[in-house]
């Protein structure tokens, strides 16, 4: 097992990480994940959070859990494994994009720039980790017919929820139409860089009833990614594609 | 020759209409209404443009036998065949368009905020080279005949042919000379600039990380080849349909028809040592996509459609009978009819491969499956899309001198 803080609950020791990282020269700071396959109970919170903190319409996901049967009866278990961006050192999404819609950001997470994208889809085939979807359009709720009297239906259900603007990349994205932007657009997970600029952590670090996900600056000697990707129970997803993902796994 | 004009246009506007409602849900809900999702993000308007692709490398084809292996029975063939890349190119734009998530930012982000290293942004550039190229190609190829027609007070759209003269009102040997100068430097041009976008639409699936068929170094070398085939026969097929009757053509078809049996067989060659390659590999991605060709819906299209109509009896005829127009009219149609089976089969078996094992079951929504089956909506968006391609070469064969016998004196080059 990782070495683990004795008395700290990992989520204040990683606000205090992020805190420090925030006081340093951003160029510095390199974002990492570090998630704990022993102790994610594939309860799909994080999912579910970062669902509901970009407004992910459907079809679109940021973080599945995958979940893998081991072994014969009676010697059977069962493990997790979410799957967020992985936010490549080396990405083939960002190659491939013609027209510089998808890059690195300083602090090593690659972002979207929704007004650039074409909607080429190039980078979902291009990803190796299916880390990408399309946004088709889609609600959850809008289109659900009302009962007049009866049930308030879609429209009612959407205007609470749907139709209020994402806060993705920390701006205020207009009510979703066919028309706008990230609709047509890819979409994947950015890290949550909107709550990060208010030095919050991202949605599934903070709702992972089992403490399994970590986040923080690989560059700072103190913090607590920094000393769970020493442990040799650390791997990375399809090292040999040499894509150097920045989510590493306990395994 | 007007039956099968009034034929085709009938044809083509019954297309349009009933496409047109598919383009209409198309242009107003955005990608909402096809089948394609996130995992299989490309489907039948990526296989369509792959086939338009490889039909518009017809002119090329004929541009290396004519100019650079001094084949001359081919040059007959050059004002069809530049004027059919060009319609091919038409349809090729239009399917890629209609398949851009935000199709209105293709016309300036490839402008304002380009990619070098991006594949696809080369294969922009080189489209709009090609084009530009065969544009002035077509051009030059008609103008003799277009000065002539401008001048022919018998003749209705005169201003059309006054406006595609470009300012010429006489045409005599100095002028036909200089615009053959003019053809033989656009030939030379388009041999590289064609070569590359060919090949530049092989790299582009080809440097796709983790994909277990169109990862390979022979998926360059097979869109050339396979582009040269489509293309090749679709011309060969189009010089004996509206030309069989005159020697010059006939034999332009029937030469072309030779060419075409030598690159059917490179391409099974090539096609075949990439899936044996694939298959001999042992890799578990590999066999899911090699399944996924052979799985029933798919295999009658790989086995039957492709190997079979597009292949083997083509083969058979081809070789049998090299010399019957009529042997090589029905080979090249099979090809070109049947080559949507192979493109289609290209692109979605791959797309198909799992990309981590466990995350198919986890995705449960009709836009993150693997099974994918083109709707209603993508077969009509393709209709309207070929319709318009049908309609513009039944247009230009009728009104423009593209597919008679080299007249105005423009024996070019």
């Amino acid at each position: 097992m990782a070495r683990q803080p004795a008395k700290e609950d990992p989520l204040i020791r990683m606000q205090k990480d992020l805190k420090r990282a925030k006081e340093k020269d951003q160029k510095t700071v390199r974002w990492i994940m570090v998630i704990d396959q022993a102790k994610c109970a594939g309860c799909h919170a994080c999912t579910v959070a970062c669902a509901v903190e970009n407004k992910l319409p459907p079809g679109v996901i940021y973080r599945p859990v995958t979940e893998h049967e081991h072994g014969q009866f009676p010697n059977v278990r069962r493990s997790f494994q979410p799957r967020p961006c992985l936010q490549c050192d080396n990405p083939p999404c960002v190659t491939v994009c013609p027209v510089t819609a998808t890059y690195k950001n300083a602090q090593g997470v690659t972002v979207i720039d929704y007004d650039r994208c074409i909607g080429c889809r190039y980078c979902l085939a291009a990803c190796p980790y299916g880390a990408r979807t399309s946004d088709f359009a889609e609600w959850h709720a809008k289109e659900v017919p009302a009962v007049k009297g009866v049930t308030a239906g879609g429209e009612w259900a959407a205007a609470g929820y749907e139709e209020k603007p994402a806060a993705e990349y920390g701006e205020a994205w207009k009510p979703r139409s066919r028309r706008d932007s990230p609709v047509g657009n890819a979409r994947k997970c950015h890290f949550c860089l909107h709550r990060l600029a208010v030095g919050m952590l991202p949605a599934c670090v903070t709702t992972c009833v089992g403490r399994a996900t970590y986040f923080g600056d690989r560059n700072d000697p103190q913090a607590l990614v920094r000393e769970l990707i020493g442990s040799p129970r650390v791997m990375r997803l399809k090292e040999e594609l040499g894509t150097k993902p920045a989510v590493y796994y306990l395994v | 020759m007007d039956k099968i004009y009034n034929k085709l246009i009938v044809l083509a506007v019954a297309g349009l209409v009933v496409g047109g409602w598919g383009l209409v849900d198309r242009l107003l809900h955005g990608l909402t209404p096809v089948a394609f999702g996130s995992v299989i993000p490309w489907g039948l308007w990526v296989a369509f443009y792959l086939l338009f692709l490889g039909l518009s490398a017809g002119a090329f084809l004929v541009t290396i036998l004519a100019y650079v292996f001094g084949q001359k029975q081919f040059e007959a063939a050059a004002p069809l065949a530049a004027f059919t890349v060009l319609v091919a190119l038409l349809c090729e734009v239009q399917f890629i368009l209609l398949d851009l998530g935000t199709m209105h930012r293709a016309f300036y982000r490839f402008f304002l905020s380009p990619n070098p290293a991006s594949v696809m942004f080369w294969m922009m550039v080189l489209f709009i080279a090609l084009l530009a190229l065969y544009l002035a190609k077509t051009c030059l190829l008609i103008r003799g005949t277009m000065v002539a027609w401008a001048a022919d007070e018998t003749r209705c759209y005169r201003g059309l042919y006054r406006f595609l003269s470009f300012g010429r009102t006489v045409y005599g040997p100095a002028e036909r000379e200089s615009d053959q100068r003019l053809v033989k430097r656009l030939s030379w041009v388009s041999l590289p600039v064609g070569l590359l976008f060919y090949w530049a639409n092989g790299v582009f699936f080809a440097v796709v990380p983790g994909r277990p068929l169109w990862n390979s170094a022979l998926t360059p070398p097979l869109f050339v080849v396979a582009a040269l085939l489509s293309g090749g026969a679709l011309l060969a097929f189009l010089m004996l349909a509206l030309r069989g009757d005159d020697e010059e053509g006939r034999e332009a078809g029937l030469g072309l028809g030779r060419v075409v049996f030598h690159l059917l067989v490179l391409f099974l060659i090539l096609e075949l040592t990439q899936l044996f390659v694939a298959s001999a590999s042992g890799r578990p991605d590999a066999a899911f996509a090699l399944e996924r060709i052979l799985s029933s819906g798919s295999g009658f299209l790989f086995g039957f459609m492709h190997l079979c109509l597009g292949g083997l009896l083509p083969l058979i005829l081809l070789r049998g009978g090299a010399d019957s127009p009529k042997a090589v009219a029905w080979a090249c149609a099979l090809i070109v009819l049947t080559f949507i089976s192979f493109r289609f089969n290209f692109v979605v078996a791959d797309l198909a491969v799992t990309r981590l094992e466990g995350l198919e079951p986890f995705y449960v929504h009709a836009r993150l499956s693997a099974d994918y089956v083109p709707n209603l909506n993508e077969w009509l968006v393709s209709l309207w899309v070929v319709s318009s391609g049908v309609l513009a070469f039944a247009l230009g064969t009728r009104y423009l001198p593209v597919s008679g016998p080299l007249n105005g004196g423009q024996s070019h080059v």
